[in-house]
């Protein structure tokens, strides 16, 4: 579970004082597939930092699964990222000088995983994304879906509690933001705990809840009642989730 | 992440850009090649040399006259004196010489001749081919005896045995009693043909004693100048003449050339250690670059869970293995060198694990330097400013 409590963040941008976040509260019970929309400069972004822990807030508190992060240190922090969130990027983040499996693998490494446990897991990972004939590929030789797979597969190895989904479809074209969303909410079904931003309102209604930020304030928080994915995005692709596990 | 998975991260990395990386390893790669081959090549030419130096003895001293020798500053009853006086002395031989015709049955030479004793076999580790060194008698007795070596027999002889054979030695005759193996010795090329006779021999001939020098062996090693300096301390005594006297042992002029390959070695070291420097600059900017071109990796490793030590270490890691891969190159190159070398010179090559040890140390060393900057500046990225990065 993941409890945010009065969150607030400022930047100062030259000699001027930005509060980017001005006071979140909001609680995600496990199993939610829960997503962030706002304008740019909303906040988002910094409310996605902070819950992957890769800031700390000015005030408020985080709770992820029963750790309050406040009382962590660097190395804590490092290590919650490591084994209680998995990230997925706009951009995919891969290392482009390693193949699929020792992409998925690097999580694991930092979690001091056996390499032998640690292929073995990398693969199942691959396999549930449908990519396991592709795991010697380089980020250069699979297209943009299969890359964003790859990273989902990454951010799975480690049995995360939550899936951070930073944008995720922003670098996909229709067809693939289907797929991938198809596997977000195909993972949600088998029990995954997904914070998804996004600008886009047809990416955000796959999910079971939209929260909305505007200047820093959590504005709404509305359940939403998952369509199937075929009926989100604008043309319909009747195939595209063959692919997808 | 262990040690196995950094150097196998440094390696993808290093691979990734292949050119770049040899080109900055190219100033450790000479520094190391200049450091083992000045090592390599030093080491074998003292060994050499010691090898050289043993096959005349290492013990041996000699001591000479400084200006001007007259009659009577060495005297046969010097050597009793000294032998007893000094115990560091074992052996002590007088000696003088001469470089006449020597006619035999065959043809006549010219003959570089010792006069000495019988000690002389001793102090020289001369080894007999066949019949004996002079002796005490040939000595008490002014026997006219030669021992010649064995080049010399075989040009005054042949092949016929010249064992209990006559020679003329400016129109005395001397009975052949022994002949001596001669050594091969790179210190005494092109060397003359030689000789010995009892030093009676020479001063009958000459018709007044004279001795030229005398030659010593130490009981040791270690010795060597304790007996040296004490023989010219006791001559200087016995003749009431200070400063007269001078000595020279093999272990002196061994120091003497090991001195000068020292300083060589420096020097070349200086050279390969401001080569080892610029390296390691090299190697620093190059590792800048790559922190900087990979900003965006740190930041997803750090949002996979690396701490910031992890990042510092691997980026230190593919310094040191750069290094490391400079120092290899540097070793094979400078062990080549050094192996020409000793080819050239008819040495042997010495390879020994610890100038191996020590080029890797260099290498291990100038990684760590001047990975740490780099490496440092690796691991205090912002996660968040590194992953927004291109």
């Amino acid at each position: 579970m993941i409890k945010i409590g009065n969150l607030k963040k400022e930047y100062i941008s030259g000699s001027i004082q930005v509060l980017a976040l001005q006071g979140v509260s909001f609680t995600v019970e496990p199993g939610q597939f829960v997503s962030i929309m706002g304008a740019s400069g909303s906040g988002k972004s910094t409310l996605m930092n902070l819950l992957g822990l890769l800031d700390s807030p000015k005030e408020g508190t985080y709770c992820l699964n029963g750790i309050e992060t406040s009382s962590l240190d660097e190395v804590g922090r490092a290590k919650v990222r490591n084994q209680k969130i998995g990230f997925v990027f706009q951009a995919f983040n891969l290392l482009p000088r390693l193949n699929a499996l020792e992409n998925v693998e690097l999580p694991m490494i930092y979690a001091g995983v056996k390499p032998a446990a640690r292929r073995e897991k990398a693969m199942a990972a691959l396999e549930r994304m449908g990519l396991a004939d592709r795991y010697h590929h380089r980020p250069s030789e699979l297209s943009g879906g299969q890359n964003q797979r790859v990273a989902i597969a990454r951010a799975l190895v480690n049995d995360p509690a939550l899936i951070l989904a930073d944008e995720p479809t922003g670098a996909l074209d229709t067809r693939n933001s289907e797929e991938i969303m198809g596997v977000f909410q195909e993972l949600n079904r088998q029990g995954a705990t997904i914070v998804l931003v996004t600008h886009e309102p047809e990416v955000a209604r796959c999910s079971g809840r939209i929260l909305r930020l505007s200047d820093g304030l959590l504005v709404s928080d509305e359940a939403v009642q998952q369509p199937p994915v075929e009926n989100l995005f604008s043309i319909p692709h009747p195939e595209s989730r063959e692919a997808v596990i | 992440m262990n040690l196995g998975e950094l150097l196998k991260m440094a390696l993808i990395n290093i691979k990734g850009s292949k050119m770049r990386s040899l080109l900055t390893t190219l100033g450790i790669m000479i520094g190391i090649a200049a450091v083992i081959a000045v090592v390599a090549i030093g080491e074998g030419g003292r060994s050499a040399l010691n090898t050289e130096v043993e096959k005349f003895g290492t013990n041996i001293f000699v001591v000479y006259v400084r200006d001007g020798l007259r009659a009577g500053d060495f005297q046969m009853s010097d050597i009793q004196v000294i032998k007893s006086a000094v115990p560091q002395v074992k052996y002590l031989a007088p000696a003088n010489s001469i470089s006449p015709k020597v006619r035999g049955p065959r043809k006549e030479i010219s003959l570089s001749i010792t006069g000495t004793t019988s000690e002389m076999a001793s102090i020289r580790s001369i080894e007999m081919k066949s019949g004996r060194f002079i002796n005490e008698d040939d000595q008490v007795n002014s026997r006219n005896v030669i021992v010649l070596e064995e080049d010399a027999a075989q040009e005054l002889f042949g092949a016929a045995d010249p064992l209990g054979q006559q020679v003329s030695i400016e129109g005395d005759g001397a009975l052949v009693v022994g002949v001596v193996r001669k050594v091969e010795s790179k210190l005494d090329e092109g060397g003359s043909k030689s000789g010995y006779v009892p030093l009676s021999f020479i001063s009958n001939m000459r018709g007044i004693e004279m001795i030229f020098y005398m030659y010593g062996s130490a009981v040791s090693k270690t010795t060597v100048d304790e007996a040296m300096n004490s023989t010219v301390k006791v001559l200087e005594r016995r003749h009431q003449n200070p400063k007269h006297y001078s000595s020279e042992s093999m272990q002196g002029n061994l120091r003497q050339v090991n001195q000068i390959l020292d300083i060589v070695g420096i020097i070349i070291s200086s050279i390969a250690g401001i080569s080892l420097l610029v390296g390691g600059i090299g190697v620093m900017n190059i590792m800048l670059v790559s922190v900087s071109d990979r900003t965006r990796e740190i930041g997803i490793r750090m949002a996979l869970g690396a701490r910031r030590r992890d990042v510092l270490i691997q980026f230190l890691v593919e310094a040191i293995v750069l290094c490391l891969i400079g120092g290899l190159l540097g070793t094979i190159i400078g062990y080549s060198g050094a192996f020409a070398v000793a080819k050239i010179a008819e040495w042997p090559p010495l390879v020994s694990w610890g100038t191996i040890g020590l080029a890797f140390g260099f290498s291990t060393a100038v990684g760590l330097i001047f990975g740490v900057y780099p490496a440092n500046r690796a691991a205090r990225l912002d996660p968040i400013e590194a992953l927004r990065r291109d």
